[in-house]
């Protein structure tokens, strides 16, 4: 796990801007801080030394107001970069997810993970960890820099301290490693122990289990707070550790400075300088220190990520377009996981009209589709098709309004929706809707039984321009009228298009041109009866 | 149309306080740590001061031994610091999970009453989420938000002391500069305050479509939706953007007005102290403690972001917690094990409202096996939760065995009548102690059976570890149908007479829940079942089944959209 990984640039590009004025407001702010030492300085030995205190004073009021305006800016520039970098990343990730086959992809589950909780978490990395980063990189290094110049043995003092910093930190970090990592797993299991019987709260309710986990809930959550408490004494322990380590650094400077001084080897303007300096070398440090601590969530978030994108980008090849139709050669196909193909050796070749394909359950019908819609690669074989929309067997109607649930993926006016529905024979059923093509779908369709979604479905397939149209089952959740419906639009469809359909459906195998009837060892074409 | 207004259990007034949870006194213990805080904020001043004055001292050439004092003070203030601020840490992350302990308990014990009712209707485990995080979140403010005010304002104070014994105009240009940095602080949590909400929705859209992608690719590539999925998230990222350039305004104004305000103390503060009647050293000292304000004040900033988001989730958790129960709690006879249900022209209302239900009429002796269809909106959910006494009828009257349900001990009428959603919850433990929570005396032997007659069989049978084997967070992953399954070995498990299941096949492919559908039919025989369903499909084993769309949109199977 990299503090920084240079990849992200590259990957995200967008992110490009943002970190880079991140890096600038980091610099300027560094130089800010360390002429506002002179200032300072310069002020207190004028108030001292009675001198004039015009100068030093506009120069200190005008260097806090740069920084005033610069904190401003740096806040600002944090929020964006936090978003933008989040938001490239996201987006490169959904829309390579959206060109790969199933099978390439991570899982579901890894996936919204991915998405949806690992990018987030690198949103406090790009806002808090990498401005802390760039100051930790930029203002020891001016400070040391300037002392050099100002007073080079607080310089050498500050040059031998510094790096024990780090030094310190690793070593307390190692010899508590195997603690923190054995107590890892025991303090999420706790952790997670009231959010599991919050969840099943409902559950618990019912078989009237719910008040004994009042009891349990207090218990775990003292264990939790006694083993958390252990692991936070040591990472406070070792902040402090640090703190001490770096006040003792600032002190024998502090020391040398009051030597000198009172020696008069040394005037007062450069031991101030000097005394306010010397802490700006270490505390940039320790900060990025206690910030990677909560940012590290982010970076292995992007560690993913970037692994993720960096997959050999082997998005599907753009099927051969063959003008309107279907041709597959000798495709065998299957999962991974099993070591038998679904489907064997199939060879189809299909152009405008309908075509039916038949087979017992599990022989691999859907699978076909998969494959002929792209969205699974053959094992074996080749196949080319025209542009696909397929209707799957579990009509994709996403939440949102029935309107944009029929327009996702082609935009189409209201006037072309009513005429998609009237030829599916849901225009009435919309019309006395009280919200209309507005009324809000719930995830999965939820409040359209199974025979409206599969209609809407087909509804929007009917104003698809796709040459090739793929149906899962259309009419398995339909009564007899509907069915007979349905199957009126899809014969009108395949008029000018090539429909593939899968149906155990006699009354649709009837209007086919073409029928394909699957086995467990392959395919065959049957006779139709047209 | 109300004729019963809700009620509440006569013995749990006392319960909930009429103050709203906010302005809950603050521990004493978390007082005690922002005490220490200060200790610590106030130590870096003193070091940053001292050390001002000891380097102008130096400077004035004195005997070495006249140092000594001060700088053994400077080391003393150098160690005190983080010495303090350690103790701080432990003491208030200590209070603060101890009172995490606290509130957790408390919450759930009083959520328990408005179990499920209350819970909103669907997706309750995400509203239980939400309680999860909101609760982390008020807790947290102790740590984040009590604990660095308080500190600030000790550590300011002390200052604010310091500089008006040396030199009191000094006092009040510090004073001055503390009304600042709290007007900004002020300012600060209004603008974090207004775009909470903003930067909460816009997150939680962003995280929902990209949950969709993630999840349904293949179905977006399926129907061309590419660029509508890229063109919503695109959307949705854009709120997002604005959302937190709207939200970085808090931050940003007060960290910005803290430097400013010291800038321009510090000047007052030059010109005072060099006409003030001090030494040279005390008046270094002078110059430089407005910038140690400052410097030390700067976490405040932070803390109002967390004030702010803090104070939303108390609302959450308060609207939520102040709830009245669904049901009454007032009865005491007991039913028989063999209930008659009827419900006679019963009305039900979530809200209290609008009538989510009815009137209907519903005769179940015993055994009898109902099915409800109907469109969403038309009741049928609700018409459940009445007869799960998981909510009061508005009108009409709902009988056990001729008894009015609302005179019957509540526990033990909930005790006749299982329940299976659409969301059966899997604890992070073994499938043993999954199948337990519904009858906790039963043998191993009862567990098989009940999960062979749910249609687990050959799923239990592949099981490596058989009944040891662990469910939920970090144990293996089940399909929505087998989940679907075991909320359904859960009930047969649970013995109990009367069966309710609510849209138990919702999330299910078709031939899965036709599946499940018949191993429910069969599984089920000789109880009492109401089933609800969106599906028309798969009902032929029930007595009678019940359509509940409005007779005017009998015809085509939906009415209006939204129960929610």
């Amino acid at each position: 796990m990299k503090p920084f990984d240079p990849r992200l640039l590259r990957e995200a590009p967008a992110a490009r801007r943002p970190v880079a004025a991140l890096a600038v407001v980091g610099v300027l702010q560094g130089i800010s801080t360390i002429a506002l030492a002179f200032a300072i300085s310069a002020l207190a030995v004028a108030v001292v030394r009675h001198h004039s205190l015009t100068i030093p004073a506009a120069w200190t009021v005008g260097l806090f107001l740069a920084r005033a305006a610069l904190t401003w800016v740096a806040e600002r520039v944090a929020a964006w970069a936090g978003v933008e970098v989040t938001v490239a990343l996201r987006t490169r990730l959904l829309q390579r997810w959206l060109t790969q086959p199933a099978d390439e992809r991570p899982s579901p589950d890894t996936a919204v993970v991915l998405a949806a909780s690992g990018t987030a978490t690198v949103e406090p990395y790009a806002a808090r960890f990498l401005p802390a980063l760039v100051s930790a990189a930029v203002v020891p290094t001016l400070a040391l820099a300037t002392l050099i110049w100002v007073d080079w043995i607080s310089a050498l003092i500050v040059a031998l301290t510094l790096p024990l910093l780090p030094f310190f930190a690793a070593l307390i970090g190692n010899s508590t490693q195997a603690d923190t990592d054995r107590r890892w797993a025991a303090l999420s299991a706790l952790s997670g122990h009231f959010l599991d019987v919050m969840r099943g709260l409902p559950t618990l309710a019912n078989y009237g289990r719910a008040e004994r986990q009042v009891d349990t809930i207090g218990e775990v959550s003292q264990r939790h707070r006694r083993a958390t408490m252990q692991t936070l004494k040591l990472a406070f322990m070792s902040s402090a550790a640090l703190e001490m380590l770096a006040s003792i650094s600032v002190a024998i400077v502090a020391v040398t400075v009051g030597l000198r001084l009172t020696h008069g080897s040394m005037t007062l303007m450069t031991g101030l300088v000097a005394i306010l300096l010397a802490p700006e070398a270490y505390w940039p440090i320790r900060r990025v220190g206690a910030e990677f601590h909560s940012a590290a969530d982010g970076a292995s978030a992007i560690t993913d990520i970037l692994a993720a994108l960096d997959e050999q980008p082997s998005t599907l090849e753009a099927p051969t377009a063959t003008e309107l139709g279907v041709e597959l050669t000798g495709v065998t196909a299957g999962y991974a996981a099993s070591t038998r193909p679904v489907l064997t050796e199939v060879t189809l070749s299909a152009g405008p009209g309908l075509t039916v394909v038949t087979g017992p359950s599990g022989v691999g019908k859907t699978t076909l589709l998969d494959v002929i819609a792209g969205l699974r690669r053959p094992s074996t074989g080749t196949v080319a098709t025209g542009r696909v929309h397929y209707v799957t067997q579990r009509p994709f109607l996403t939440a949102g309004t029935l309107r944009e649930a029929l327009t996702f993926g082609r935009p189409a006016t209201d006037e072309d929706l009513w005429a998609a529905l009237r030829t599916v024979g849901l225009d009435g059923l919309v019309a006395r809707l009280p919200q209309s093509l507005a009324t809000p779908v719930g995830d999965d369709g939820f409040g359209f039984s199974a025979g409206q979604r599969a209609r809407l479905a087909l509804a929007r397939a009917t104003m698809s321009d796709a040459p090739v149209l793929l149906l899962d089952e259309p009419t398995a959740h339909l009564d007899v009228d509907s069915a007979a419906l349905v199957h009126d639009v899809i014969t009108t469809l395949a008029d000018r298009r090539t429909v593939v359909a899968v149906t155990h459906r006699r009354e649709l195998v009837a209007l086919a041109d073409q029928h394909l009837h699957l086995t467990p060892t392959g395919a065959e074409l049957r006779e139709v009866s047209a | 149309m109300t004729t019963r207004p809700p009620v509440r259990g006569n013995n749990d007034t006392g319960s909930m306080s009429p103050l709203p949870r906010t302005s809950r006194s603050i521990d004493p213990r978390i007082v005690i740590a922002g005490l220490i805080g200060g200790a610590a904020t106030a130590s870096g001043i003193a070091l940053t001061a001292t050390s001002g004055w000891l380097i102008v001292r130096a400077s004035e050439r004195p005997v070495i031994l006249t140092l000594l004092m001060a700088i053994v003070s400077v080391r003393a203030f150098g160690m005190a610091r983080p010495f303090f601020r350690y103790i701080e840490r432990l003491r208030s992350h200590d209070v603060a999970l101890d009172d995490l302990a606290r509130r957790r308990t408390e919450v759930y014990a009083d959520l328990i009453p408005l179990t499920p009712a209350r819970l909103g209707r669907r997706s309750r485990s995400v509203v239980l989420t939400g309680v999860v995080d909101d609760l982390t979140d008020e807790v947290e403010a102790q740590v984040r938000v009590t604990v660095p005010v308080l500190s600030s304002i000790v550590a300011g104070l002390l200052a604010v002391a310091l500089a008006a014994v040396l030199w009191p105009p000094i006092g009040l240009v510090l004073s001055g500069l503390l009304l600042v940095i709290a007007a900004g602080c002020w300012l600060a949590w209004r603008l974090e305050t207004r775009s909470q909400s903003e930067v909460l929705d816009a997150r939680a859209e962003v995280m929902r479509l990209s949950e969709l992608v993630a999840r349904q690719a293949d179905e977006i590539r399926a129907i061309g939706g590419e660029s509508t999925a890229l063109d919503w998230l695109a959307r949705a990222h854009d709120t997002l953007r604005r959302a937190v350039r709207h939200q970085s305004q808090g931050r940003a104004a007060v960290a910005a007005l803290i430097l400013g305000g010291t800038g321009i103390a510090t000047l007052a503060a030059a010109y005072l102290a060099v006409r003030a009647d001090v030494s040279g050293p005390v008046a270094a000292l002078l110059v430089v403690v407005p910038v140690a304000v400052g410097d030390a004040l700067a976490p405040l900033a932070e803390a109002m972001r967390s004030l702010a988001r803090a104070q939303g989730s108390s609302r959450r958790l308060e609207t939520l917690l102040d709830e009245q129960p669904a049901v009454a709690a007032r009865g005491t006879e007991t039913p028989s094990p063999a209930p008659h249900l009827r419900l006679t022209d019963v009305t039900a209302s979530w809200t209290g409202e609008r009538r989510h239900a009815g009137p209907f009429t519903l005769d179940l002796s015993p055994g009898r096996r109902v099915a409800l269809v109907g469109a969403n909106g038309s009741g049928k959910s609700t018409i459940l939760a009445v007869l799960a006494r998981h909510l009061d009828p508005t009108s009409g009257t709902y009988t056990i065995d001729g008894v009015d349900a609302l005179d019957l001990d509540l526990t033990a009428v909930r005790r006749l009548i299982a329940v299976v959603d659409d969301e059966p919850h899997l604890f992070a433990s073994t499938l043993r102690a999954n199948l337990l929570i519904a009858s906790p005396d039963a043998q191993d032997e009862a567990l098989v059976a009940a999960l062979t007659a749910a249609g687990l069989g050959a799923w239990f049978a592949d099981l490596p570890d058989g009944l040891d084997t662990r469910l939920g967070t970090g144990g293996r992953g089940v399909s929505g149908g087998e989940r679907a399954r075991l909320g359904l070995a859960r009930a047969l498990l649970s013995e109990r007479p009367v069966l309710l299941l609510d849209e138990p096949v919702a999330h299910l492919d078709h031939a899965t829940a036709m599946n499940v559908l018949a191993d429910v039919a069969n599984a089920t025989s000789g109880r009492t079942v109401v089933m609800v369903s969106h599906r028309p499909e798969g009902l032929d084993d029930f007595d009678e089944v019940i359509d509940l769309t409005p007779a005017e949109t009998t015809r085509t199977a939906t009415s209006t959209a939204q129960e929610n």
